[in-house]
Formats: C-alpha cells, sequence, structure tokens
C-alpha cells in the first residue's frame, strides 16, 4: 500500500485559504488503512472545515481513488456538485490527489485539486492499524531470488548489494539502532536456509534507468516504459 | 608511489590520517592549513596519509583536492573516495581525476550515511557499494570504464579497501573482504580495533586471501572521547580497559598514557600485519615516537 500521514490542520486550512465550498474526497483503499483518508476520517476533517468556516460540498470515498475504474464511477456523477465547488480536497496519496485532479480534467473542469495528506512510501502492513514497514523499492528487477526474501536494496540505508557496511553493531544498523542490520538478517535466513554459497557471488551495479520517473505500466504488454 | 610496490617489496608500511578542513584552503602563499602541517610533521615516518572524504558525513574540502595538496607539500596521500556521495559517472571521473593529478593511492569506500553527518536532510547517493566501486576501479586500470567503453588512458591507482575486524558476525563480513580481493582490492586497512583477540581470529581467516592487511588504529585522547566514539562512531568500540586507563591518570598525562597504550597495541599486532594504520585524530605526533620504537624492536 501506499503510506500516508495527515498534514498538520493549519497546511490543509492554508492551501484552502482562497476557497469556502470545498468538495472532500477521501479514499478507502490505503488511506483507510492507515487511518488518514477513509470515511470515517473524511468525516471528521469535513465536521473540523466546517467549524472553520468551510461549505462542504459533498464527501466521497472512493475504494480506490488511485485507480480511475474505481473513482470514475464515484466522481462522475457528482460533476455538478464538483463544479459548484471552489476547491476539492483529496484525502489519499499524490496519486490520488493525480487521478483526482486528472478525472476533473476529463470532465471539463478546471478546479483546484488539495492534497490533505503526505505520502511516505510504498509500505507493507505489519501489525494491522498500527505499523508499516517499507520492505520494497519498486527497483525493477527483484533480488529477493538471491537474498533470502529480505531486501538489500530497500532494507539496507545504503541499498548495498555485496554485503554490509562496516557499521552495524550488535546486530543494529549504524543508522538506526533500533533497526536490524539488513545484511545480517539476509545472512541469517539464508544460514538457515542451507545458502550462503548466495552471498558470495558478487552483485553487479543495479540497473537504476529501471527506476527512472516517470515510469508507465503497459499492462497488455507487461511492459515498463 | 603506490603502497602495492612497497608491500611488494616486503616493506612493513604506515600510513596516517588526516581529516581535510570546512573552509576552502587557497594559501595565496602564505602558510600550509593545519590539516597539510600535521601531514608534513610524519612525512618521515609513515609511507602516506591517508585524506578522509567528508569523514562522517561532515561536509569539508574535497578529498581530492586535500590530497594534491598533500602530494604538492612531500607527502604521499591516499585518496579516500566514498559511495555516498557520487554516483557512477562521478565516481569514474573522479578516479580519473585522481590519477591525472598525480595520486597513486585510492582507498574504496562505502562512506558514513548522511544521517550521522551535518547535512541530514541530503539525498543519499550510494548509486553503487564499495565491492562494485573496486571493480569499476580496476577496470580504469584496466583502460576501460564500467560500461566497456576504451579510455584514451588507463588509470594507475593502487587500490585499497577496508574491513572491520570487530564486525559480527565476522563470516559475514569475511564474505565481503573476499568480494573485495576478487573485484581488485591490493591492500586492506581495518576498522579500529582494540582487541588483540579479536584481531587474531580475523587474520587467521582473512590470510588466505593472500592481500596485505594493515591493522588500523585509532588514538583514543580521552575517557571522554571513548565515550563519544561508543554512542556516535560506528563500527568502532572501545574497550573499558582503556577508558579506565585513561580516567586513571589526570588530563596532562593523556597524551603520554594515549602513547603507551598505541606502543603496547601496535607491539602486540605488528607481527599479525603487513603494515599499521594510525587514526591520530589530530596527535600526529604520537606517530613518530611509535614508529621508532616498533623498528627498534625489529617489529617493522
Amino acid at each position: 500500500m501506499i503510506g500516508t500521514t495527515k498534514k498538520p490542520l493549519e497546511e490543509v486550512l492554508a492551501a484552502l485559504a482562497p476557497h469556502r465550498k470545498v468538495a472532500l474526497v477521501g479514499c478507502d483503499g490505503c488511506a483507510k488503512i492507515c487511518q488518514t483518508g477513509g470515511v470515517d476520517e473524511v468525516a471528521q476533517l469535513a465536521q473540523t472545515l466546517e467549524a472553520h468556516g468551510k461549505e462542504i460540498v459533498f464527501q466521497a470515498t472512493p475504494e480506490r481513488t488511485c485507480n480511475v475504474a474505481k473513482s470514475d464511477p464515484v466522481l462522475q456523477p457528482l460533476k455538478e456538485k464538483i463544479e459548484e465547488a471552489d476547491a476539492l480536497l483529496v484525502l489519499g496519496c499524490g496519486g490520488a490527489v493525480q487521478i483526482t485532479r486528472h478525472l476533473t480534467e476529463t470532465y471539463g473542469l478546471t478546479k483546484p485539486v488539495k492534497v490533505g495528506l503526505n505520502s511516505v512510501g510504498h509500505l507493507d502492513t505489519l501489525v494491522p492499524g498500527a505499523v508499516a514497514t517499507e520492505e520494497c523499492s519498486d527497483c525493477g528487477d527483484c533480488l529477493l531470488n538471491d537474498t533470502g526474501g529480505i531486501c538489500p536494496v530497500t532494507r539496507c540505508a545504503k541499498s548495498l548489494l555485496n554485503g554490509p557496511c562496516g557499521g552495524a553493531e550488535a546486530g543494529k544498523c549504524e543508522v538506526d539502532h533500533s533497526r536490524d542490520c539488513a545484511w545480517i538478517l539476509i545472512y541469517e535466513r539464508l544460514k538457515a536456509l542451507g545458502e550462503t554459497d548466495k552471498l558470495k557471488r558478487f552483485m553487479e551495479p543495479k540497473d537504476y534507468s529501471r527506476m527512472a520517473k516517470p515510469r508507465t505500466l503497459y499492462i497488455k504488454e507487461g511492459r515498463v516504459a | 608511489m603506490k603502497l602495492t610496490e612497497l608491500f611488494r617489496k616486503g616493506v612493513f608500511v604506515f600510513t596516517g590520517e588526516v581529516g581535510p578542513v570546512k573552509g576552502c584552503c587557497r594559501t595565496n602563499g602564505g602558510p600550509p592549513p593545519d590539516f597539510v602541517r600535521e601531514a608534513v610533521a610524519i612525512k618521515d615516518y609513515v609511507h602516506a596519509v591517508n585524506v578522509a572524504d567528508n569523514q562522517s558525513a561532515l561536509m569539508r574540502l574535497g578529498s581530492l583536492a586535500a590530497s594534491v595538496l598533500l602530494k604538492q607539500a612531500g607527502v604521499e596521500p591516499i585518496f579516500q573516495l566514498t559511495c555516498r556521495d557520487r554516483n557512477r559517472i562521478a565516481l569514474q571521473s573522479d578516479l580519473m581525476s585522481a590519477c591525472t593529478l598525480g595520486i597513486d593511492n585510492v582507498l574504496c569506500l562505502t562512506g558514513d550515511h548522511i544521517r550521522l553527518g551535518d547535512h541530514t536532510s541530503a539525498k543519499p547517493v550510494f548509486d553503487v557499494d564499495s565491492v562494485q566501486l573496486l571493480k569499476i576501479a580496476r577496470g580504469l586500470n584496466e583502460g576501460r570504464d564500467m560500461m566497456g567503453n576504451p579510455l584514451t588512458q588507463p588509470t594507475d591507482l593502487a587500490l585499497g579497501a577496508v574491513v572491520n575486524p570487530g564486525f559480527e558476525p565476522l563470516d559475514l563480513q569475511l564474505l565481503k573482504m573476499e568480494k573485495k580481493v576478487e573485484q581488485g582490492a591490493q591492500f586492506f586497512q581495518t576498522q579500529a580495533v582494540f582487541d588483540p583477540v579479536i584481531f587474531e581470529s580475523f587474520i587467521k581467516k582473512a590470510e588466505r586471501f593472500g592481500v596485505p592487511v594493515m591493522y588500523g588504529l585509532l588514538i583514543v585522547k580521552s575517557p571522554e572521547m571513548a565515550r563519544y566514539i561508543n554512542e556516535n562512531i560506528s563500527g568502532i568500540t572501545v574497550p573499558r580497559w582503556l577508558t579506565r586507563e585513561l580516567e586513571a591518570v589526570p588530563p596532562e598525562g593523556r597524551k603520554e598514557k594515549a602513547l603507551e597504550i598505541t606502543l603496547r597495541l601496535t607491539k602486540e599486532m605488528a607481527p599479525m600485519v603487513q603494515g599499521i594504520h594510525f587514526m591520530p585524530l589530530g596527535w600526529s605526533d604520537l606517530i613518530p615516537p611509535v614508529v621508532t620504537e616498533l623498528r627498534k624492536a625489529g617489529l617493522a
């Protein structure tokens, strides 16, 4: 999922300062999991904004706002309401915001689309409702087959591919002593699997062109460009 | 002079280390900066002096410019090059620049993470790691860039690397050391270690690589510094006995105590290695008496 945190209310109010009539769009996908933009959070923010003198034109929470297949059927019927609004505020990831903007443009509307959240990464839920961790960097050339299912590109602070730096102490990363050294985890895992020979193999520098932004996925061809 | 030539001749190699200053060093004919003077003061006792590359991720004068200043002052520099701040294009370019400017030795490092330094909001690079950097540097020595394109002139650099004998699990560190050897490392300087038992168990396992190893010794100047290192410097553990010994003497006696400890440790470690790398943290004046004593004792 895409992890999100709430922007401070002052920042949201500053972004909405020129606008009185606001349409609220949440996301019942990732933002719901992060407790930042599901139905409940959208309703809470609507009350807060009303208390600050805003008029809420509508509240909508598509199942996945980043996916037009889910957001268009929700937003298109609200076209007239969107037209009535001075601005839209999206409680979703940066992708959800931009898909919402894209949809308003396809509806022939030029409306400010503002963001109420900060996107903080591709994160995976470890403790539901409490902890999500970054496990994957979407590098375009997955190495997990050779690293015991633990990603060094993501979980090593330096993205080292050929083993640990010298900085770990007591198994912890030099950057954050509360975090395990990814390479020690990989080593222990491969040892348990009887695959430590994999650690001897030189790993070539990564092809970062596969991460060159912005990427487009052509789903039918399975092609990224 | 490349350190590899010294090792080939069987010379027991001594190296020191200086950290470039935070500031420009255009002297306009005036006195050289302190780090150059520090290096010059020990040049008759060491074969070369490491020049740190934005050490601990603290923004400083560039290690290449500082290395050139040392070279101009008659000191053989070891140009430290980290992957933290340069992508593969910049790394290759800097290696060629170094050779062009007369540098003979380069130490290929990953580099401390930006989080430990004074520009914590910077974008970390880490495009390649130290093992890959060694392979890239070897390729430049052989006349081609990492994409296989020919160079008009190859570089001619002795390639050094580092290893941390205090790392646990040691076998994992040795796996990386072996990769460094396979990809081009021609000599090693170790991270600071103070325990001869740990060092011996490391060296027994590392001997099979057949590459010269220099024992790395950090000169701890005070109990406060020992505590600071343990809390803030990654990969180095100052043992309690050393801190206690420094605590047992008044501040004015600590330099003498540091000399005594340095002598004791280097005498114990010297028979196991092909050289000693001093990290004096400004107390470079302790190096001449230690080197003199080791030579007198027939250990170097």
